[in-house]
């Protein structure tokens, strides 16, 4: 049984102050994500892919239009509540990793679990599984200076999953690794999906990758074209 | 709780990236280091000149000078006075029943500076009889005592050492009067061993002072003494004189001395620490800049604002007080216990030692924590400010 964490954007809107400009990214965009989809975003360069995924985690706000997660308008959110959200129901994988530079594997995927009550034994039990479960129990102990691109990304994917979120938000996973790392890696991806029932957003420039993935959309110019139509022009 | 394990974690995390810029956190340190030294400097000298001069007054001395004069130079009592004055009570009188007593005169002199040849202005003090009996610290080193009536003098060991013409059996010409020097002097470096001494009616006459007398020196007779003393003055309003214990003298007249040195000194160590407040600004601006992704990185986990402020502002702090406390420990090695000396009151020089205490060291921890809180603190709060979204589109 797998809560309800269907994401539903109605008629948002986004829009920057750029100097004397207003540059606006989105106009009046709907998009759904049921429980368990896996959905790829793709499209050109400053197309806003990054800050939609920012919109639904709720590291950026909307500027007009609606954003529920689960039964949960996370639009008017307070940034505490919104951070604490944050923190037990998604999960953020990032195209250069994000790493702490200076702690260690495990002390990297410990970060969220330090802001639960777990007590450090807890903690240290919580981290050792999910090493296991992306490949990397003998590197807890490594620094990320000491680790491959590849194993880099899988501490960041078991770091986003420390705390056991249903939705996870990657941008461009795979964009900074080589083809077999770059699999390895949406092969997790897809195996939390399938077998863990996470919720998955995935922003990416391959389209290989897309293959992993449920469904794609295209962004451009602020719109969503799926790609299905497109080919059916 | 786990707001503190989120401070926690990040300071740690920061400190540990501490390597990254470790030039600008060394000079953070180091400029903390110096307005340190230089606080304690000023401090351990306004101190040491206290001490010394407090240290060397004693209880049972009374120094009587005219009214209204603030130092020994600008005193005069008159001879019927002195006469009421040796009739007071509370005095010591020696067993040929005269009052232990000596009316003395200061004649500020200029001699010259063995090192750097520069002129400086020491006290020649003329002294009764009783002059020395009421200075019991002064021991002859060699030589011997002036005599009485002949232009000889004795020197202060220091002084000695330090000026020309004052060596055991040099002759010394003051205007147009000339001296010999028959004896050195020791007085425990109390300020008795800045002075030269000779006999008070040599001096009134070679210096054209005919019976001019400035100050009195006196021997109580009890802890009472000093009381009886002054009621006796203050009930013969023909007597314009005050009446103070040595002890007294001395502090009042250190206390202004320190006073200036404080004077100078705080304001200097201020102006300094605010340089130290823009360095550390500087220091931890680059510091969250280097740290931003990271920075934005936890926090899109789910870390609070306040644990990115204090992150940032424990930086500063510990850096400031690194940099304090070297600033002590060399302060303790270098400065304390050094010898320097200064203008007193009466505008000659006085010996003293650097002295550190505690409180100043509370002082200096207090200093570096205001550059640290402050210096740290605007960061800090930058820090707290940094857009989230920077943890998506930037490499850290
Ligand atoms: N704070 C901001 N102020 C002004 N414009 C911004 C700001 N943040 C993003 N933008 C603009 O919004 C647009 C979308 O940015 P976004 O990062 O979402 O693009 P992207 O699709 O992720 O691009 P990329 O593929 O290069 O990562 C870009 O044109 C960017 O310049
Ligand atoms: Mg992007």
């Amino acid at each position: 049984m797998t809560l309800d964490t269907s994401i539903h954007l109605k008629e948002i809107s986004k829009c920057y102050q750029l100097g004397k400009n207003e540059i606006t990214i989105f106009d009046e965009v709907t998009l759904n994500i049921p429980t368990g989809d896996f959905l790829a975003i793709m499209g050109p360069s400053g197309s806003g892919k990054s800050t939609i995924l920012n919109l639904i985690g709720g590291i950026d706000r909307i500027s007009s239009g609606q954003i529920t997660v689960g039964s949960l308008r996370i639009d008017q959110m307070s940034e505490a509540k919104l951070s604490q959200w944050r923190s037990t129901h998604i999960g953020f994988v990032f195209q250069f990793y994000n790493l702490l530079p200076m702690l260690t594997a495990a002390q990297n995927i410990e970060l969220p679990l330090l802001l639960t009550s777990l007590s450090r034994y807890e903690r240290a039990e919580r981290v050792k599984t999910i090493l296991d479960i992306v490949g990397l129990s003998k590197r807890g102990k490594h620094l990320p200076s000491e680790l491959s691109g590849g194993q880099q990304q899988r501490v960041g994917i078991a770091r986003a999953i420390a705390m056991d979120p249903q939705v996870l938000l990657c941008d461009e996973p795979t964009g900074d690794l080589d083809r077999q790392s770059a699999e390895e890696i949406l092969d997790i991806l897809k195996i939390l999906n399938t077998e863990m029932g996470k919720t998955i957003v995935m922003v990416t420039h391959d389209p290989s990758a897309t293959a992993y993935a449920k469904r794609t959309l295209h962004l451009d110019k602020g719109q969503f074209v799926r790609k299905e139509l497109e080919a059916a022009q | 709780m786990n707001l503190l394990r989120q401070c926690v974690a990040i300071t740690n995390a920061n400190l540990r990236s501490l390597g990254r810029r470790q030039w600008i956190s060394i000079s953070l340190v180091f400029s903390v280091t110096l307005v340190t030294m230089i606080l304690l400097g000023f401090l351990a000298m306004a101190n040491g000149f206290n001490k010394t001069l407090t240290q060397m007054g004693s209880e049972d001395v009374a120094i009587v000078m005219g009214l209204g004069a603030r130092s020994e130079l600008g005193s005069s009592i008159a001879p019927p006075h002195i006469h009421l004055l040796e009739e007071a009570p509370g005095l010591v009188k020696n067993p040929q029943g005269t009052t232990v007593l000596s009316a003395e005169t200061i004649v500020p002199v200029d001699v010259l500076g063995k090192q750097d040849h520069l002129p400086a202005t020491v006290s020649l003090r003329g002294i009764g009889a009783h002059g020395l009996t009421l200075r019991p610290s002064i021991k002859l080193v060699s030589g011997r005592l002036f005599t009485l009536g002949a232009n000889e003098l004795i020197v202060g060991q220091r002084l000695s050492q330090e000026y020309e013409g004052l060596t055991l059996n040099d002759t010394i010409e003051f205007g147009r009067s000339r001296w010999k020097i028959v004896g050195i002097f020791e007085a425990n470096g109390s300020v008795f061993e800045s002075e030269l001494l000779s006999d008070v009616k040599v001096v009134q006459i070679l210096f054209n002072r005919p019976n001019q007398v400035q100050s009195l020196r006196a021997q109580l007779a009890g802890p009472n003494s000093l009381e009886q003393l002054t009621s006796y003055i203050d009930a013969n309003p023909r007597l314009p004189v005050r009446v103070l214990s040595e002890k007294q003298y001395f502090s009042a007249q250190s206390e202004r001395v320190s006073q200036i040195i404080l004077w100078l000194g705080w304001p200097i160590s201020l102006v300094m620490a605010l340089g130290a407040i823009i360095g550390a600004l500087t220091t931890l601006y680059s510091s969250v800049s280097d740290r931003q992704v990271e920075i934005a990185t936890v926090r899109a986990l789910g870390f609070s604002r306040i644990s990115a402020f204090v992150g940032t502002w424990l930086e500063g702090l510990l850096l400031t007080l690194v940099g304090c406390f070297i600033g002590l420990c060399a302060a303790l090695l270098l400065l304390d216990g050094w010898a320097a000396s200064t203008v007193g009151t009466d505008n000659t020089q006085i010996a003293f030692e650097l002295k550190l205490s505690f409180s100043m060291a509370a002082n200096a921890v207090l200093l570096a924590l205001l550059v640290g809180a402050i210096g740290g603190g605007l960061p800090a709060l930058h820090a707290t400010r940094i857009p989230l979204r920077l943890a998506m589109t930037r490499r850290s």
